[in-house]
C-alpha cells in the first residue's frame, strides 16, 4: 500500500502543515469551511435585505422590519461550504523528459500533486484525482476521508507516463463526469494545441467549475541550453525526430516559447483561470507559496 | 596574374579549419529525448530552407576567410587589367645627357659601363614595368633641352634603341629649362596618369644652388599641373671622384701670319681629392706630338700651363693639348684652329682724320693692329692696314679688302655705301666706330633703315658720364662672344680700367643683334648683326681717345685684334665650338650644289649638302657628338677646312650633391626619390596600387568578417 512517504519527503510534509489554501471564489457546497458560496440560505452570516417578490419563500421574511414598517423585506445570508477539489495529473510522453539538472517532469508533476492533495485533506476538503495521457487513465472520486489521500497517492505511484498527450478532449469528458461544481487543478505542461485547450477549458468554466492551471517547464525547455549538434527525439513519438544545431536556432526557440506561454497565459485570464508557471528546478513548497499568495490577494 | 609573396599563398590551407570544425561538430552529435517537440516544429518549420542555406553560407565565408588572407598577404598583380590598358600612364623622363654622365658607373650596378649606359638599362626596366597602353616621352636635358622623340609614344622599346644613339656629349643641365620642357611634353601626354622622371648624376655643378634653396619656378609650374604628375628624382651615380681635366684654353690669336708665334694658354684642372704629381700634357699641331710638358697637381688645385708654336704654312691648322693619366679620358683634351694667312686686309675709313699724331680717328687703331710695323720690329704684321678719309673714299679702294673699320664717319655717300653693303653681304667684316662727326639723322635713317640696313642698332642719341659723376666703365661677365672670350681671364687684360665719358645710346636690338660688352649703365657698348655671309659690329664709343680712355688700355692691341680677325674670318669656321652643336657655314652662292665630306676623329665619313636658307646658302652638320678635330673637304677639292670640338669644362667636376641634398630638393617640390633601381620599383610598385589586388582583397576579407558576424547574429536570432 502506497504512502505519502513514498512521494513526499519528509521536509515536504512539514513545511506543507502550515499552508493554508483557501479558495478565492465561492464553490458551491455544504459542509462547513472556509470556502464562500454565492448561494444564499439559512446561514449565520448576514449579507443584506431586499424588497420582497413574488416567488420568494415566504420563511425567509424578516417579520421584524415588517412589524415596524409594514413591508415585506427578505434577509440574505452567506454560506459557508465544502471545497470539491479535482486534482487533473498529466500522464503523457512529454511529462517524461529528465533535464539536464537530473528531475524528471512527471516526479516534479507527481508531487507537487501530492502535495496538494494533503493540504486539502488537511483542511478537511473533498479531494479526487485524474491522471490521462491521450485519454482519462484513472479516475478518483472527491472524498474527505484521509484515508482516501492513500488511494489517491498509490494512484499516482502507478501512473506512467508513456503516450502522447491530447489534453482538450480530456478536459471535455471530464467535464461531463464532474457534477457537481468544485476547483479543478490541471497540472501539465500543456504540450498541446493551445485553442482546443482554451475551448475545453471554457466548457469546463461553464460548468461553474474553477480551475487552477499549473505548467510545469523543465528549465532545459526554457532556456535551450544546448550547444552540440543534436538529435532531439521526440517522448511521444519515436517517428518523429530532428537534426540541428541548436546553437543556431536558439534565440529563435526562445521566442516561439515564450510566445507558446504567453498564449497559454493570455487564453487561461480570458477564461478566470489562475495560471502559474513552475520551473521544475524551483521546491515544490515555493511554487505553492507563491500560487497561494496570488490566490489571497 | 602574379604574386608579390607567392608563399603566403600556402596560407590559403587554412580553408581547411573551418571545414573541419564544422565536420566534427555535425560527427560530434549527441541524442536528446525532448518533450516540447512542437516548439522546435515550429521553429524549424518555417526556418528550415533558410536555416540550409544560411548554415551553407556561413561555412562558405568561413572558409572563404583564410583564402582571402592569404591572398591578400601574397600581394597580387592583376596583369590582365594592365593588359586592357588600365592603370596605364605617361611618362616623361628627364634624362641628363651632360657629358658628366659619360663617368665610368659604378662598380656595384654597372661594371665597365657608363652612368649613361647604366641610365639606358635601368630606363629600359622602368619601361618594361610600366603597365601596356602607357606613353614614354624622353626629354634630353643636357645643354638645350630638346625632345628624344617628336611626339610621345606608347612603342616603349622604341625609346631604348633611340637612346642608343644619344652621346652623352651635352653641355651643364640646365635645371629650370629642362624641366619647361618637360612641361610642355606634360601636355601632350596621352593619359591622365602622368609621372616625371628626372634622370641624372646630380652633378654638383648643375643642382647645388638648387639644393641651397635656389628658386626651380619650372618645377613649381609643373607641380601644379592637372592632373597633378608623380615626380621622381632618379639617381644614377659613378664611384670615380678622380678627375684631371683641362678647364680652358685661350689662344693668343684665332688668325696668325706664317711664323707668327700663337700663344697657347691652359689651365688643368683636379676635381680629386688626391694630389698628382707630373702629369704629361702634349702639345700637337696638325695631329702631329711636338712637345710634353709636365705638371703636378694638388688636391683640388689647378695649373696653368703656356705653349707656343708657329706655323710655316698659309692655311687651317688644328692645335690640341692632351693630358695624360686619368681614368675618365674624354675631358682631357683640348683642340682649336688656327688659320694661318700671309696678310689680312683692313681698310680704315676716318671721317675726322687729325693734324696731329693720334688725333685722328683711326690713328689708336691703327697702331693697335700692326704694332710691329709702326714700332719697325722684325716681326710680322698679319694685319695690312690703310687709311683713307671717307669723303675721298673710291670703289677701288675697297678692293681685296677684308674687314672695313669706319670711325666718326659723319655719313656715306650712297655708291660707297651700297658697295659695302655687298662686300660684307659676301663675307667681309665690317666695324663702326662712333664720333662727334656722325649724322645720328643719317645712321638711323640710312644706315640702320630698321634693321634693314647695315648698322646693328638704331641710335637714340648721345649720351654722356658728367664731369662730376662716375665714368661708365666695362660691365664685367662671363663674356661669351668668340672674340672676347679671352677676356674672360684676367691675364688678357683689366677691361673694367677703361672709363667712357661720352657713349651713343643704342635703343633697338632685335633677336639677330648680339651683346658683345655692356657698360655698366645697362646699355650696351659693342653689338653685332650678321648680315648676309658677313658681320658687322658697332662700338658706342670712338676708336680714338675723344670719348673715353680705350684706346689708352693694354688690352686695347689685343681686343681689336680679336676683334678684327673674328671679322675676317666669319666665313671661316670658329675656332672651336662645344660637343653638341653643329657646324654652321654660310657659303657661296654657287656652291649650292657641292657635296662635302665630313670626317671624324676616328675616320668615319658623312656627306653632307648645302640647303638655301633666305638669301644664304648654308651647309649644316648634325650636331657633333664627340670632341675632336672634323675635317670637311668639299668634292672636287683638295683644301678641307678644319673645325674643333670641345666638351664643356664645367662637366668635368664630377662631385654629386650628397643623397641628402637630392632628398631635400625632392620633398621641397613634393616629389620621391630613388637611389637605385630597386627602390623605384618599389616605389612605383606603392604608387601603382590601382594594378595590386591587396586593396580590394582586403576590403573583401573585411566585408567577409563582418558578414561572418551578421550571419552568426542573424542564424542565432532564428
Amino acid at each position: 500500500m502506497a504512502t505519502l512517504s513514498d512521494i513526499l519527503q519528509a521536509e515536504d510534509i512539514t513545511s506543507l502543515q502550515h499552508l493554508q489554501l483557501f479558495a478565492r471564489t465561492v464553490v458551491e457546497g455544504f459542509t462547513t469551511g472556509h470556502h464562500a458560496s454565492p448561494h444564499k440560505g439559512f446561514s449565520v452570516e448576514f449579507r443584506q435585505h431586499r424588497p420582497y417578490v413574488q416567488g420568494d419563500e415566504i420563511r425567509r421574511l424578516d417579520w421584524k422590519i415588517f412589524g415596524r414598517t409594514d413591508r415585506f423585506y427578505i434577509r440574505e445570508f452567506d454560506e459557508e461550504t465544502n471545497l470539491r477539489a479535482t486534482i487533473v495529473l498529466d500522464a503523457s510522453g512529454s511529462m517524461n523528459y529528465r533535464g539536464q539538472k537530473g528531475v524528471l517532469k512527471f516526479d516534479y508533476a507527481r508531487k507537487l500533486a501530492a502535495s496538494l492533495a494533503y493540504l486539502l485533506m488537511s483542511q478537511q476538503d473533498a479531494v479526487g484525482l485524474v491522471t490521462f495521457d491521450s485519454k482519462v487513465r484513472d479516475i478518483i472520486p472527491c472524498r474527505t476521508k484521509i484515508s482516501h489521500l492513500h488511494l489517491m497517492l498509490e494512484a499516482m505511484v502507478r501512473a506512467t507516463p508513456g503516450k502522447d498527450t491530447s489534453l482538450a478532449p480530456v478536459i471535455e469528458s471530464l467535464a461531463q463526469r464532474l457534477k457537481r461544481r468544485g476547483l479543478v487543478i490541471l497540472i501539465s505542461d500543456f504540450f498541446d494545441d493551445p485553442a482546443a485547450l482554451l475551448q475545453s477549458i471554457g466548457v469546463l468554466r461553464k460548468k461553474g467549475h474553477e480551475v487552477i492551471a499549473l505548467q510545469l517547464w523543465d528549465r532545459d525547455e526554457i532556456d535551450f541550453p544546448f550547444g552540440n549538434w543534436a538529435r532531439f527525439e521526440n517522448l511521444e513519438n519515436d517517428d518523429d525526430f530532428l537534426l540541428l544545431d541548436p546553437a543556431t536556432i536558439r534565440q529563435r526557440y526562445l521566442e516561439v516559447q515564450k510566445k507558446f506561454a504567453e498564449q497559454l497565459k493570455d487564453g487561461f485570464r480570458k477564461h478566470q483561470v489562475d495560471y502559474l508557471s513552475l520551473p521544475t528546478d524551483e521546491s515544490h513548497s515555493a511554487a505553492l507559496r507563491s500560487y497561494l499568495a496570488l490566490r489571497m490577494r | 596574374m602574379t604574386f608579390l609573396n607567392a608563399i603566403l599563398l600556402a596560407g590559403a590551407a587554412a580553408f581547411l579549419i573551418p571545414l573541419i570544425i564544422h565536420l566534427l561538430n555535425k560527427r560530434k552529435v549527441i541524442t536528446m529525448r525532448w518533450g516540447a517537440m512542437h516548439l522546435l516544429h515550429e521553429v524549424i518549420r518555417q526556418r528550415k530552407r533558410k536555416m540550409k542555406i544560411e548554415q551553407l553560407l556561413l561555412l562558405i565565408t568561413r572558409i572563404a576567410i583564410p583564402i582571402v588572407l592569404a591572398l591578400c598577404l601574397a600581394r597580387p598583380v592583376l596583369t590582365a587589367l594592365q593588359s586592357l590598358g588600365l592603370g596605364s600612364s605617361s611618362l616623361i623622363v628627364m634624362l641628363d645627357d651632360s657629358f658628366s654622365m659619360r663617368a665610368p658607373a659604378a662598380q656595384t650596378t654597372l661594371p665597365g659601363g657608363t652612368v649613361m649606359e647604366q641610365a639606358r638599362q635601368d630606363m629600359q626596366t622602368m619601361l618594361t614595368d610600366l603597365p601596356k597602353g602607357s606613353s614614354a616621352q624622353v626629354i634630353l636635358s643636357g645643354g638645350s633641352p630638346r625632345k628624344l622623340l617628336d611626339q610621345a609614344t606608347t612603342a616603349l622599346d622604341l625609346v631604348p634603341k633611340k637612346l642608343s644613339d644619344v652621346p652623352s656629349m651635352s653641355g651643364p643641365l640646365s635645371a629650370n629649362d629642362a624641366f619647361q620642357s618637360a612641361t610642355s611634353a606634360l601636355k601632350d601626354a596621352p593619359n591622365a596618369a602622368r609621372e616625371v622622371l628626372i634622370v641624372s648624376d646630380f652633378q654638383e655643378a648643375d643642382w647645388k644652388a638648387i639644393a641651397d634653396g635656389a628658386a626651380l619656378p619650372a618645377l613649381e609650374n609643373l607641380a601644379k599641373q592637372e592632373p597633378k604628375p608623380q615626380i621622381t628624382f632618379y639617381r644614377v651615380g659613378s664611384d670615380l671622384a678622380e678627375n684631371l681635366s683641362i678647364a680652358s684654353a685661350d689662344i693668343s690669336a684665332l688668325v696668325a701670319t706664317e711664323s707668327q708665334p700663337v700663344g697657347l694658354r691652359v689651365r688643368i684642372k683636379n676635381h680629386g681629392k688626391r694630389p698628382w704629381q707630373d702629369v704629361a700634357v702634349h702639345l700637337e699641331a696638325d695631329g702631329a706630338r711636338l712637345r710634353t710638358a709636365r705638371v703636378s697637381l694638388a688636391p683640388e688645385g689647378e695649373a696653368v700651363l703656356s705653349f707656343t708654336h708657329a706655323f710655316d704654312k698659309v692655311g687651317d691648322h688644328s692645335i690640341s693639348v692632351r693630358l695624360e693619366g686619368d681614368s675618365f679620358a674624354d675631358d682631357n683634351a683640348f683642340h682649336s684652329i688656327v688659320q694661318v694667312r700671309n696678310q689680312l686686309n683692313v681698310l680704315l675709313i676716318e671721317g675726322n682724320p687729325g693734324k696731329d699724331p693720334l688725333s685722328g680717328a683711326t690713328d689708336f687703331l691703327d697702331i693697335a693692329l700692326t704694332p710691329h710695323t709702326t714700332a719697325a720690329a722684325t716681326l710680322k704684321d698679319l694685319i695690312r692696314t690703310k687709311k683713307i678719309d671717307a669723303r675721298k673714299l673710291r670703289e677701288e679702294d675697297l678692293r681685296q679688302q677684308e674687314v672695313i673699320i669706319l670711325a666718326d664717319v659723319q655719313r656715306l655717300q650712297d655708291r660707297a655705301m651700297k658697295d659695302i653693303d655687298k662686300m660684307v653681304k659676301d663675307g667681309v667684316g665690317l666695324l663702326i666706330f662712333a664720333g662727334p662727326e656722325c649724322d645720328l639723322d643719317w645712321y638711323n635713317r640710312e644706315f640702320y633703315r630698321k634693321g634693314e640696313g647695315l648698322y646693328p642698332s638704331a641710335i637714340k642719341g648721345y649720351a654722356r658720364a658728367d664731369s662730376d659723376a662716375t665714368p661708365a666703365r666695362i660691365l664685367m661677365q662671363r663674356f661669351t662672344h668668340p672674340a672676347a672670350l679671352y677676356f674672360n681671364d684676367a691675364r688678357g687684360g683689366r677691361l673694367q680700367d677703361a672709363e667712357f665719358r661720352h657713349w651713343f645710346e643704342f635703343t633697338t636690338q632685335g633677336d639677330k643683334v648680339q651683346r658683345i660688352f655692356n657698360l655698366d649703365r645697362n646699355v650696351p657698348l659693342m653689338v653685332e648683326k650678321k648680315h648676309g655671309r658677313g658681320r658687322v659690329i658697332a662700338a658706342a664709343t670712338t676708336a680714338n681717345a675723344e670719348w673715353s680712355n680705350l684706346p689708352l688700355q693694354p688690352f686695347f692691341v689685343p681686343l681689336m685684334q680679336r676683334l678684327t680677325t673674328y671679322l675676317a674670318t666669319e666665313g671661316s669656321a670658329p675656332a672651336w665650338q662645344l660637343v653638341g652643336t653643329p657646324i654652321r657655314l654660310n657659303i657661296a652662292k654657287d656652291l649650292l650644289n657641292a657635296e662635302y665630306t665630313l670626317r671624324d676623329p676616328t675616320g668615319q665619313t658623312q656627306k653632307l649638302t648645302p640647303r638655301k636658307e633666305g638669301e644664304n646658302i648654308l651647309l649644316e652638320s648634325p650636331p657633333i657628338a664627340q670632341p675632336g678635330i672634323f675635317q670637311l673637304t668639299r668634292t672636287g677639292s683638295d683644301k678641307p677646312t678644319f673645325h674643333a670640338f670641345n666638351v664643356d669644362g664645367t662637366e668635368s667636376n664630377l662631385k654629386a650633391l650628397s643623397t641628402a641634398d637630392i632628398q631635400k630638393i625632392a620633398t621641397r617640390h613634393e616629389a620621391s626619390f630613388a637611389n637605385n633601381l630597386q627602390s623605384y620599383q618599389k616605389l612605383d610598385r606603392t604608387r601603382r596600387h590601382g594594378s595590386e589586388l591587396w586593396q580590394p582583397l582586403l576590403i573583401a576579407l573585411l566585408a567577409l568578417l563582418f558578414f561572418e558576424v551578421l550571419l552568426q547574429q542573424r542564424i542565432a536570432k532564428g
